[in-house]
């Protein structure tokens, strides 16, 4: 018995290991010639070996692989040559001014190199030192790689890093790659003229997988092969015994709810009920196409509303403006433009940042809801 | 001056001079450490033999073939003497005990108190100058040092002449043509390795031929050295001790065998290593000359025994090797051609120099070992420290990818397609060369040189940089022919300064070789040129002012700007400014004062024709058959039509070369079996060249959007309808969301909430497809579409999984 539990625990270690280790996740790209991986793979590799300069530009949305088919060609490539490759890092988020990124180039190829290093270097010295040291690297057959990513973010004001970098590689002596990783499909066009003309122009692009590849590449994490090392009893095991074994349909989709929520929805539900009626003030507001109220017009209609119907949720409204407030905290609610800032609150004009169609969602799902606010609301829309 | 000849570090030396760190510091380091493999070099007591070197004369074969040729003249008169000075190596100033009387130099000296130094020397039949190599005796009772033979004995009859003989690749040993089993009738081509060796490669014992009883095979001083009897040194300079004896500094060769790495299997035979370890030795030492050659000469010199190859420097402390450099076309600009002669006539002169040179290298031992204590004060990145830390860098071993690998035509055709290869020649660039070099050269002839300026501009790509310097470096050779009087070229790229102020800084170091702030540099550099205080020696040599990407130094009162072109202006200024930018109406947007300054001289730099583009090209790639003519014409063309960057076409060029070498190695892998590669695949064809323009030239985006999500493709088509039915520039992501949600209705799609709908307009806004407001406005924010509406429509016409979204297009 106890074999039986901790086998599925192990299975399931085993997976939690897969998904979270982006090298394994992108390793059945190695196989085929055709990914983006192999080309990028060649392209830095034959720079390597053949001393030559290069620059390339990794396209793509967010979350196709660019970094982590990055990580896995350089892995392999400290593999290949041990000695001859230094890595510098840059992330336009972190290094975006020149001077900082010129600091951070200088720091890491101090460490790549166990070379003491001044922080109080100024930027001129720095980048002399870099250019030294490309030379020096080359001599030596070294390449130095430059991963720059957010590369759209270098391509800021004068330019001056890229310029440097890029013009480096238009000496002989100097041996080094740089690639840039960016989600901007356009990011090679932000780059100024007389440095666009030194940049070589290659372009990867990353397209996020299709239904067909994301199938395949699920199959290939989730399924345990027999001999991964588990005993080979697994199989039987999950077989007898389903619910802890495998993974059931259940289970996926309530990580899928889990994953996805609606945040406005969920902020709705859980409304109080003068909230819920602040919010339909409002929504009737809007449907009489008033384009711009205030916490004032909203009170308004508000006590027209109580006075016609007389419900016995009448509040003050000092009380409405702290649940006024509230809504404003949750941004179900927003000011409708940035003007005014010095004006009291209750006279900036304001927007409903939720649809009408979500309102009445969450009219209905709530179940303390008055008839009568859903009277009101149903009255508005279908009168 | 005098000192010139060393590659002393000195502080005036100016920084664009790159004649370069690596010899400096070697030198200044040299008697302070000890090196962690000690290489004892100890002097030979006895006699030394010079003899002339027999003249070589040219054959005709290629590669490393040598023809080792019997000298025709009469051998040599070897004169014997003994004269024993024992000294011990790296002590500079030694005495030494006993003068030798009977050598009779050149040039003698009447004042024999302090060092002379020469550039040439006449020693014992033997001249010798700085920046000869030589081999120097290294035993103490070198076996028979009488016998130096000049020709090498025939491996077979043991007879020395008599016919051509021919040098076996593996084990170096000569051959007469006649006596190799079969004869040969001719010199073979490409590598030749004797019988014995074939034979030993194969795995067999060979048995070489005894030679004959009683006679000892005299072995000549390059087998000496390659079996560590001899040393091989570089000469950097030579002296006279105040005692007459004769003195040099030496650069030491060392061979494979005795590097920390040892003979690695891609040395080749006759490869020596230059190492960083400067020693004095007596001129009794030196042998003769050898001759140690870059791969390049290697290639070309055919024979001679005494010659070696020479690629890389081995760093004895740290135990690493390194690429040598050319500096050849990037000596200093400073020196004096009436320095040549190097007659040090006033010994008061040497003698400062002497001096100055020992307080420095006190002055870097001791900031050595501070640095050993507290590596706080020199880090590699500063400027002093960087002397000391980029020492260490180089490879333990030479990767053998590097050596060994024979380059296949497309591979030799991508590295001349390299940006960075300077070409032998630079085509279609003639007359405005000729304009630059005209300008120039009268800048420096005229005696008051006339204050001018040059502007170039032309887009990017052009070669404007590239042509100004070519004709710098040619003026460079004529300087040094002599034809020309002497200059100081100074070059400065505007982007590469951090601040428009820092160009003061920048000039004044290279003039003076000082470091001061930009205001007082500014201030002196005025004065210079309005002939006040003069900066430097060389006070009075024309001054040119390159200065690339010029529209950087604009700043908002162009202050910058008008300083410099302000200078060439004044009387005695002796400075030329060439500038160079792209754009052609620059001198237009700056202050009328600065404009009338600069924008007189003008050359313009056209973007190429496809004419001139493919001559580029073709010029590159002469002697390699890796491209179709068509191919060529294609790039050019379509390059020509778009921009006329010539570096533009280069990279297409060199790209479509990558993917034909690709496509190769692929195939190669997959197919081993079948590896009979037809001919034509080895070729870059018409297809390499799209493939290549369309990644320069096409934007990804339409690709991108086919694969996007499925709401990401409704959302994209909603957006155009939206724009199209409003006319307007931007929509509300509110009236946007409703006609989304109305359309997922009407075909039965699963209707997204408004928080999937502004997820995925916020990752479409990432990759810029569209232009949206952050996404905390979520209902409120307005969207754009950043790219023609066209594309999309022609990107998602078909799309299988919403087969109804074309209707809405």
């Amino acid at each position: 018995m106890v074999a039986a539990v901790s086998v599925p625990s192990q299975a399931q270690t085993v997976l939690r290991g897969r998904l979270c280790d982006p090298a394994f996740v992108h390793s059945a790209l190695r196989s085929s010639p055709d990914t983006n991986y192999s080309k990028l793979k060649y392209l830095v590799a034959s720079s390597v070996s053949e001393a030559c300069n290069n620059s390339v530009l990794l396209l793509g949305p967010r979350g196709c692989g660019k970094a982590a088919v990055v990580d896995m060609v350089l892995d392999d490539l400290r593999k290949e040559h041990p000695d001859a490759i230094s890595v510098i890092r840059l992330n336009g988020m972190l290094h975006n001014d020149d001077n900082c990124a010129m600091k951070e180039i200088a720091r890491q190829l101090c460490l790549e190199h166990q070379l003491s290093f001044s922080k109080m270097a100024s930027s001129d010295d720095n980048t002399e030192f870099m250019i030294d040291m490309l030379q020096e690297c080359g001599l030596a057959h070294k390449t130095i790689l430059f991963v720059l990513e957010e590369f759209d973010l270098f391509a800021q004001g004068k330019q001056r890093l890229l310029y440097s970098l890029l013009d480096a590689m238009q000496s002989l002596t100097s041996q080094a790659v740089v690639i840039g990783v960016s989600c901007r499909l356009d990011a090679d066009q932000l780059l100024e003229k007389r440095v666009r003309s030194r940049f070589s122009h290659r372009k990867l692009l990353f397209i996020s997988p299709s239904l067909d590849d994301i199938q395949w590449l699920v199959e290939h994490l989730l399924i345990l092969a027999k001999d991964s090392g588990l005993p080979a009893n697994f199989r039987a095991v999950s077989y007898m015994d389903m619910e802890s074994g495998f993974p059931s349909i259940e289970s996926f989709l309530k990580a899928l709810s889990s994953m996805q929520r609606q945040p406005k929805m969920d902020s709705l539900q859980d409304l109080s009920i003068l909230e819920l009626y602040i919010l339909v003030c409002m929504h009737r507001l809007e449907d009489k196409e008033q384009s711009s109220y205030n916490f004032t017009s909203i009170m308004k209609e508000y006590r027209s509303i109580q006075d016609a119907y007389k419900t016995s949720d009448k509040y003050a409204s000092t009380v409405c403006f702290r649940a006024f407030e509230h809504l404003l905290d949750r941004e179900l609610i927003s000011f409708g433009d940035n003007r005014g800032r010095n004006q009291a609150l209750e006279y900036r004009p304001v927007k409903l940042l939720i649809s009408s169609r979500e309102l009445a969602q969450s009219l209905k799902l709530n179940t303390t809801c008055p008839v009568v606010l859903q009277k009101l609301f149903d009255r508005e829309r279908y009168m | 001056m005098d000192l010139a000849a060393t590659p002393s570090r000195s502080k005036s030396k100016p920084r664009s001079s790159p004649a370069k760190p690596v010899a400096a510091p070697a030198e200044s380091r040299m008697d302070l450490c000890t090196p962690s493999k000690p290489t004892p070099r100890r002097k030979s007591k006895s006699t030394a033999s010079p003899a002339p070197m027999s003249p070589a004369t040219r054959s005709t074969v290629r590669h490393s073939r040598r023809l080792l040729e019997t000298p025709t003249k009469a051998a040599p008169e070897v004169q014997v003497k003994a004269t024993p000075t024992p000294t011990s190596r790296g002590k500079r100033a030694a005495p030494s005990p006993k003068t030798p009387a009977q050598r009779e130099p050149k040039r003698q000296k009447r004042h024999p108190r302090k060092r002379a130094y020469y550039w040439k020397v006449v020693y014992d039949g033997g001249e010798f100058e700085v920046g000869d190599d030589v081999y120097v005796k290294r035993r103490e009772a070198a076996e028979s040092d009488a016998e130096d033979p000049e020709e090498e004995e025939c491996r077979v009859c043991f007879r020395t002449g008599g016919g051509v003989m021919v040098e076996c690749d593996a084990c170096l040993g000569g051959f007469h043509l006649r006596c190799v089993r079969p004869p040969l009738r001719r010199v073979p081509e490409g590598d030749w390795a004797c019988p014995y060796c074939e034979v030993e490669r194969a795995g067999k014992v060979a048995e070489r031929p005894r030679p004959p009883e009683g006679k000892r095979i005299k072995r000549t001083a390059r087998e000496k050295l390659l079996s560590s009897d001899l040393w091989a040194a570089r000469i950097e300079s030579l002296w006279r001790e105040p005692d007459g004896t004769f003195w040099a500094k030496v650069r030491w060769y060392i061979i494979p065998e005795e590097t920390a790495a040892g003979r690695q299997p891609h040395n080749l035979r006759r490869e020596l290593y230059r190492t960083n370890d400067l020693g004095d030795i007596e001129m009794e030492t030196i042998l003769r000359h050898c001759s140690v050659m870059s791969p390049k000469d290697f290639r070309d010199a055919n024979d001679g025994d005494d010659v070696f190859y020479c690629e890389y420097e081995y760093d004895i402390h740290w135990h690493n090797f390194k690429r040598l450099v050319d500096i050849d076309d990037e000596l200093e600009t400073k020196e004096d051609p009436n320095d040549k002669p190097y007659n040090a006539g006033d010994d008061y002169n040497s003698d400062t120099d002497e001096d100055s040179e020992y307080d420095e290298e006190e002055e870097s031992t001791s900031s050595f070992s501070a640095r050993r204590n507290q590596s706080h004060g020199l880090a590699a990145n500063s400027r002093k420290g960087r002397i000391y830390g980029l020492q260490k860098i180089g490879i333990r071993k030479i990767p053998e990818h590097v050596r060994c690998h024979q380059k296949t035509e497309l591979e030799k055709a991508k590295a001349t397609l390299l940006l960075a290869t300077l070409p032998k020649s630079l085509p279609c660039r003639d007359k405005e060369m000729e304009e630059i070099s005209i300008f120039v050269k009268d800048a420096i002839c005229n005696d008051q040189c006339l204050g001018r300026c040059l502007y170039i501009h032309g887009v990017p790509g052009t070669g404007k940089t590239m042509s100004a310097l070519a004709v710098m470096r040619r003026l460079r050779s004529e300087f040094d022919s002599g034809t020309l009087r002497p200059y100081c070229f100074i070059e400065i790229n505007g982007l590469k300064l951090a601040s428009p102020e820092n160009i003061y800084k920048v000039v004044y170091e290279q003039l003076s070789g000082h470091r001061v702030g930009w205001k007082k540099a500014l201030h002196y550099l005025t004065e210079h040129f309005s002939g006040g205080t003069k900066i430097g020696k060389q006070a009075n040599q024309p001054i040119i002012l390159l200065i690339d990407e010029l529209d950087l130094l604009l700043t908002r009162n162009q202050s910058v700007l008008y300083n410099i072109l302000d200078w060439p202006t004044k009387p005695n200024s002796n400075l030329v400014v060439i500038g160079i930018a792209n754009t052609m109406d620059l001198p237009e947007k700056l202050l009328p004062r600065i404009s009338s300054r600069m924008g007189i001289q003008r050359l313009c730099f056209g973007p190429y024709s496809y004419r001139q583009l493919q001559e580029i090209i073709t010029s590159r790639l002469k002697g390699i058959d890796a491209f179709e003519e068509q191919a060529i014409e294609f790039a050019s063309r379509k390059v020509a039509a778009m921009s006329g960057d010539a570096r533009r076409a280069l990279e297409i060029c060199r790209r479509a070369a990558e993917f034909a070498d690709y496509r190769v190695k692929q195939s190669r892998q997959s197919a081993q079996s079948t590896a009979s590669a037809n001919k034509g695949d080895g070729v870059v064809c018409m297809g390499d060249i799209e493939a290549a323009i369309q990644e320069v030239f096409q934007a990804p985006h339409i690709q991108v959007m086919k694969n996007c999500p499925k709401f990401g493709k409704v959302i994209l088509v909603a957006l155009v309808h939206e724009l199209y039915k409003s006319g307007l520039g931007e929509v509300m992501f509110d009236k946007l969301a409703t006609t989304v949600s109305s359309w997922c209705h009407a075909n039965r799609e699963l209707v997204p909430g408004y928080d999937t709908l502004v997820k995925i307009c916020c990752k479409l806004g990432e990759s810029k497809i569209i232009l949206c407001e952050e996404g905390s406005k979520h209902k409120l924010q307005k969207l754009q579409l950043n790219y023609p509406s066209d594309d999309v429509t022609f990107a998602l016409k078909e799309s299988p999984d919403l087969p109804w979204l074309s209707k809405y297009l």
